[in-house]
């Protein structure tokens, strides 16, 4: 984790940080990382990575490149890269990924595609 | 990832849009864009990147980047050197510095603006009024009493006559009605004597 917070750090000055008591109801999109400790509904489009934390809620379609969850997520999620369910997380939707980690304790119901090109490649 | 972020204060990054609304009881960093309504109990801060175009409602409001939209804040609207703004502002403290480019109406409240108008309207014509009338008593009666006297008799013949001692000042007072209590002091010394 100390590495990884070294490298999220330079980040930090562009990083968009959605507090625990922002509630944004519409659509989100950016090219930088998105760490969403609030609620948002609607839709969220990134080219970058996105953090759900403990206190997030989202009601949105998701579509980043990697995703991370530990809060709830209610919505379909297709990340391009990786979505990582983390303990203690509750998503309800369709993911779409060529990477999925579900952490023991993650709470998950729907549909899980990690892209059949790679599965026909092989 | 965390703790590395900084908690209370939520910041929208560079390259982030969001369109929509978005409502909170924290502060507020946009480096980004924001288009839609912005609602929160507390600062908002438009930094030079950032571009807001949304009905905002805040408690603070600091643009130093471009707002262009109406903004009501409960506390203060600053618009800083970089600020560019376009829309209305209604907040009880407003502040541009120099630099700021701002088109729009600004209300900082009927209450504020109503105490302040009457004072400086009355105290404006009401100082050189003052001053006017009161060494404008003494001249105009000290020539009322030569010049004007056909003017006592026509006066004092259906006005009441009792006052015969007052007339030298009476009959010039008329004319400048916010003599009349310079004249009531008059009138009023002399029954003293």
């Amino acid at each position: 984790m100390a590495g990884i917070e070294k490298a999220s750090a330079p980040r930090a000055g562009a990083h968009t940080v959605i507090g625990s008591s922002i509630v944004i109801d519409g659509e989100i999109s950016g090219d930088e990382d998105l760490v969403i400790q609030g609620t948002v509904k609607g839709r969220i489009s990134l080219k970058e990575s996105l953090f759900v934390e403990a206190s997030g809620v989202i009601e949105a379609d998701i579509e980043t490149a990697n995703v991370e969850v530990s809060g709830q997520v209610t919505g379909n999620i297709g990340a391009s890269d990786k979505d990582e369910l983390k303990a203690d997380c509750k998503v309800v939707g369709d993911i779409r990924a060529p990477r999925i980690l579900i952490a023991d304790g993650a709470v998950f119901k729907g549909n899980v595609d990690m892209d059949v090109k790679e599965a026909k490649g092989k | 990832m965390t703790v590395a972020t900084t908690d209370g204060t939520t910041i929208i990054g560079e390259s982030i849009l969001i369109s929509g609304s978005l409502a909170g009881d924290e502060d507020l960093t946009v480096r980004g864009r924001v288009e839609g309504t912005l609602t929160l109990t507390r600062t908002l801060v438009v930094e030079p990147t950032g571009q807001v175009k949304a009905e905002v409602q805040v408690k603070n409001c600091i643009i130093a980047g471009v707002v262009v939209g109406n903004v009501t804040a409960s506390e203060s609207v600053e618009i800083t050197r970089e600020g560019r703004m376009v829309g209305d502002i209604a907040a009880p403290r407003v502040i541009i510095v120099d630099g700021a480019s701002f088109r729009g109406r600004i209300d900082m409240g009927e209450v504020d603006v109503g105490a302040e108008r009457p004072r400086a309207q009355a105290a404006r014509p009401a100082v050189p009024a003052r001053a006017a009338s009161r060494p404008a008593l003494a001249p105009r009666a000290a020539p009322a009493v030569r010049s004007p006297e056909p003017r006592k008799s026509e006066e004092a013949r259906p006005a009441p006559a009792p006052v015969p001692a007052a007339i030298a000042a009476r009959p010039s007072v008329p004319p400048a009605p916010v003599a009349m209590g310079a004249v009531k002091r008059k009138v009023i010394v002399k029954p003293r004597k």
